[in-house]
């Protein structure tokens, strides 16, 4: 039998390794991200706040890779910094989201009754606002930007995230191993923490990848709009407000930083799809 | 019963060399291995296996219908016809007016949104002679009739408004609409309720023999086949191991897989001091590729069991086995089966019943569904046990026995009534004291049906075991041992603690369920049907294992079950559950004897004849 348990082992690694190309080549997406994020001066080929006039509004060249913009800062360099903001505001989010959403969730699903029913009308409440306009109107009033707006998606995030936790916990809760639990007199916060958390895991993970592919669209949408980063911050967002009048005289100005959140947003959402059907089956 | 296949008649159905396997290259796993199997007009066979035997999936896989992902080969006969090489369409023509199929699950056969003489009727449009809507529900009522439904409005009802044994006939009256002349029936009685079992079964059987049709019954239940079939075919981890008549295979079986079957069967009317239970579990049929399958869990097995897998091979007219050790060990079979049917004196009933164990008044549960409706599963149960007496609830679905056990143990809470447990007064837990709470929890624990989820799926054996003891109040220190030699306890080796659930068998599952609520040293178990899940050699080992502990340990049980013939091998005494009420208790002796309720008789009766005690 113990054989038997490591083919069953060596089989689970395999289907990891099978990983369809495309989620394969997302994953790649993300580890580059990555990189850029953590090592970007070291990466890019230039300060991202240099300013040349002279040379402003350049399409590419061999100087610059990806030309510059109105105030002549290098594109790509200022892309390859952007690439912080991008990932740390979304992993918040996602982050905080997750761990929030979880310990409403368990909560909800397991006790029931009036809490159960108090948890589920606010997240009813909160699912029900359109969750870009709130976070514009919050932001642009309250002010404080970047960090502003990730608080705000994460109490947006939340809300349909504990239904999910709730759901999943929901379908734990009937299992003969809880009744288990209960009778053997194991106290209700070991039975959420000990028993019904790791086997609503997977699951919740899985929606923590998508939350980190939305988090990242609304955060760019923001900084669009002038309400996330300060003015001159590296920010794909920013980038593309900043860059719009220039869109003819160096379309790689515009083109590299939105391809950028496509790519990043896209191979989340993969990641997160394959994850999903992967731990769900 | 009646016809044995006339020699100059060619049989309805041909199987030759029917193997089924799934998927492709590494990833392919064989299911049945080269499946021979005739029908003859008129005839009826059963497959007889556990589960993974393959016997579902040869059904299937004759009346073409196997799942995606799974392939057949080999040669299926059908009248002159050869099943494997026509084309989809022709067999779609084939399936429902020549083989007709009847499954395990009335309710998800059909239909939800279509009212069930529609099933019916659906079949007989296409004909003729029925082609107006008079002549259609004349023979619609016709139909409904030869299945036992008369005067009601059944036709009329959606698939969701009857009951299980209703939906049945209606499957089965629309299975047969287009006089099918082959009927396969894939547990047709398995998920209904015991005398409703017995009901469908001997209707199915009148109606194969009024109308001469083939039937092959695919079931687990030895007791089944050999009531209902001319002929039995016993199938084990995808290879035939004994082919033979009914008659013959009941009074002497001769394979010793077969023999274990009938065996681990308990039978329902004696007691007897030890099931003989097969050990172990069934293999994978890709593990035993080279071997006798039954190899690892038979007590007579020899070098030359491994040393090819054996084949059929005729020991008499119509009677095969495929054990190569047979002639040696024939003898040896015999006396194993007689010894194992000599009964033991039943206990007398303790006399001392002073102080009860448990003590149940007046219980009642009612459910208040979301519409505001009632549901009143327990209605004034009052039940006695004393200190380590094993006593047993018996009761259909919805008798409200389950209901019971979860107040016992304080997983519901009932709407009145008393439960004392060592005169402590328990009814509503959430009113105890901490520490009478547990001491009720250290005295009382409760074992499940379900194998696959009573363990947490992402603990080890050691950290579930472990968790009682702690929760018993054990030290760390020595809990490691304590784990090891309750799994001792239990039958399982000491190497096991480190698995989890995933690796073990439904068997081995349940023996540590067992050992975790052993873990806080009760007095008493509420076991709710314990061992229905398991496949039947395995449910004979956990009987046995209930029997040892209460032996060993004085536990007291309350065994909840609708299995007579497990109530008859590990209980005294004995409440029979009616819709919520008692009507009837006594010593197991006196009820299975004497019953006094007419439901009581109508349980009893439904149990199909006992394999072992016949013929001897």
């Amino acid at each position: 039998m113990n054989v038997q348990g490591k083919a069953v082992h060596a089989e689970r690694i395999r289907h990891v390794a099978a990983a369809p190309g495309l989620v394969i080549a997302a994953m790649f997406v993300i580890v580059v991200v990555a990189i850029c994020a953590i090592f970007g001066s070291g990466i890019a080929p230039d300060s991202p706040f240099t300013q040349r006039l002279a040379v402003g509004d350049q399409p590419p060249s061999a100087e610059f890779l990806a030309g510059t913009d109105l105030l002549g800062r290098d594109v790509l360099s200022r892309t390859i910094h952007g690439a912080w903001t991008a990932l740390v505001g979304p992993i918040v989010i996602a982050a905080g989201a997750f761990t929030i959403a979880t310990l409403l969730g368990l909560v909800s699903g397991y006790l029931g009754g009036m809490v159960d029913t108090i948890i589920m009308r606010w997240v009813d409440f909160m699912i029900a606002l359109p969750a870009p306009l709130v976070a514009i109107v919050v932001v642009g009033v309250v002010g404080g930007g970047y960090w502003t707006a990730v608080l705000v998606l994460i109490i947006l995030f939340t809300a349909p995230d504990t239904r999910i936790v709730r759901g999943a916990v929901l379908e734990q809760r009937p299992l003969p191993y809880i009744d288990a639990a209960r009778v053997l007199g194991v106290s209700k916060t070991r039975i959420l923490f000990v028993h019904v958390l790791p086997n609503v895991l997977p699951i919740v993970l899985a929606y923590v990848l998508l939350d980190f592919a939305f988090a990242l669209i609304n955060l760019a949408g923001l900084s669009f709009l002038g309400l996330g980063v300060e003015p001159g911050t590296p920010d794909w967002g920013r980038m593309l407000f900043e860059n719009r009048t220039i869109l003819f005289s160096n379309p790689a100005a515009l083109l590299l930083p939105a391809a950028m959140i496509i790519l990043t947003a896209v191979s989340m959402n993969l990641i997160g799809d394959w994850l999903f059907e992967r731990l769900t089956r | 019963m009646s016809a044995t296949p006339k020699a100059t008649e060619a049989p309805l159905l041909t199987v030759r060399n029917l193997s089924v396997a799934a998927g492709h290259g590494p990833e392919r796993r064989t299911i049945t291995v080269a499946t021979d199997l005739d029908v003859a007009r008129g005839e009826a066979i059963a497959i007889v296996g556990e589960s993974g035997s393959g016997k579902s999936l040869t059904a299937k896989a004759i009346a073409r219908l196997l799942p995606q992902n799974v392939f057949a080969s080999g040669s299926i006969r059908f009248d002159g016809l050869e099943l494997m090489e026509i084309p989809e369409p022709h067999m779609q023509r084939i399936r429902g007016r020549r083989i007709s199929m009847l499954l395990q699950d009335p309710f998800t056969m059909m239909n939800p949104l279509m009212r069930s003489g529609l099933h019916i009727e659906e079949m007989l449009s296409d004909r003729s002679e029925f082609s107006s809507r008079a002549a259609r529900s004349a023979e619609l009522e016709r139909r409904l009739g030869e299945v036992g439904i008369t005067g009601e409005k059944v036709a009329q009802r959606l698939p969701f408004q009857l009951s299980g044994g209703m939906c049945q006939r209606v499957a089965l009256a629309a299975a047969l609409a287009r006089d099918p002349e082959l009927l396969i029936a894939d547990e047709p009685s398995t998920a209904l309720d015991v005398t409703t079992q017995a009901e469908i079964m001997k209707l199915l059987k009148r109606v194969q023999v009024g109308r001469g049709m083939s039937l092959i019954l695919i079931t687990h239940d030895l007791r089944l086949a050999f009531s209902t079939c001319d002929r039995v075919y016993v199938l084990y981890a995808g290879s035939l191991l004994e082919v033979g008549g009914t008659r013959g295979v009941e009074a002497d079986p001769q394979h010793p897989y077969t023999l274990g079957l009938l065996l681990s069967e308990p039978p329902a009317d004696r007691r007897v001091p030890q099931l003989i239970a097969i050990r172990g579990s069934v293999p994978r049929p890709d593990d035993v590729a080279d071997r006798c399958a039954f190899d690892d869990r038979c007590d007579w097995r020899a070098d030359i069991c491994r040393v090819a897998k054996p084949a059929l091979s005729e020991i008499a007219p119509g009677r095969s086995s495929a054990c190569v050790r047979l002639g040696d060990i024939r003898g040896e079979m015999r006396a194993l089966r007689r010894r194992a049917l000599e009964p033991i004196p039943t206990r007398p009933a303790d006399a001392t019943r002073s102080a009860p164990l448990l003590r149940v008044r007046d219980l009642t549960k009612t459910f208040v569904l979301r519409r505001g409706q009632h549901v009143h599963a327990l209605k004034g149960v009052s039940i006695d046990i004393a200190p380590g007496e094993s006593v047993g609830l018996v009761g259909e679905s919805g008798s409200g026995k389950t209901t019971l056990g979860r107040c016992i143990v304080g997983l519901e809470t009932p709407t009145s009534g008393t439960i004392e447990v060592a005169g402590v007064a328990i009814a509503d837990y959430s009113k105890l004291s901490r520490e009478s709470r547990s001491r009720i929890r250290r005295t009382l624990q409760m074992v499940f049906q379900d194998p696959y989820s009573t363990l947490n799926p992402r603990h080890s054996v050691r950290r579930s075991v472990g968790e009682a003891l702690r929760a018993a109040g054990h030290h760390r220190g020595d809990a490691h041992a304590r784990v090891h030699s309750l799994l001792r306890d239990v039958g399982l080796p000491e190497d096991y603690s480190g698995r989890r659930p995933a690796s073990l068998s439904g068997g081995e599952r349940q023996r540590v369920a067992v050992a975790r609520s052993l873990a806080v040293g009760p007095k008493m178990l509420v076991c709710d049907e314990p061992i229905s899940a398991l496949d039947v050699s395995v449910q004979a080992q956990i009987l046995n294992l209930f029997k040892r502990l209460h032996d060993e340990f004085g536990l007291a049980y309350l065994f909840i079950t609708h299995d007579l013939a497990v109530v008859r091998q590990v209980v005294d005494r004995v409440y029979v559950l009616y819709r919520g009420e008692i009507v009837e208790e006594g010593t197991t002796e006196e009820v299975m004897t004497q019953p006094r309720h007419p439901y009581t008789r109508r349980l009893i009766d439904s149990i199909p004849r006992s394999a072992v005690s016949r013929n001897l």
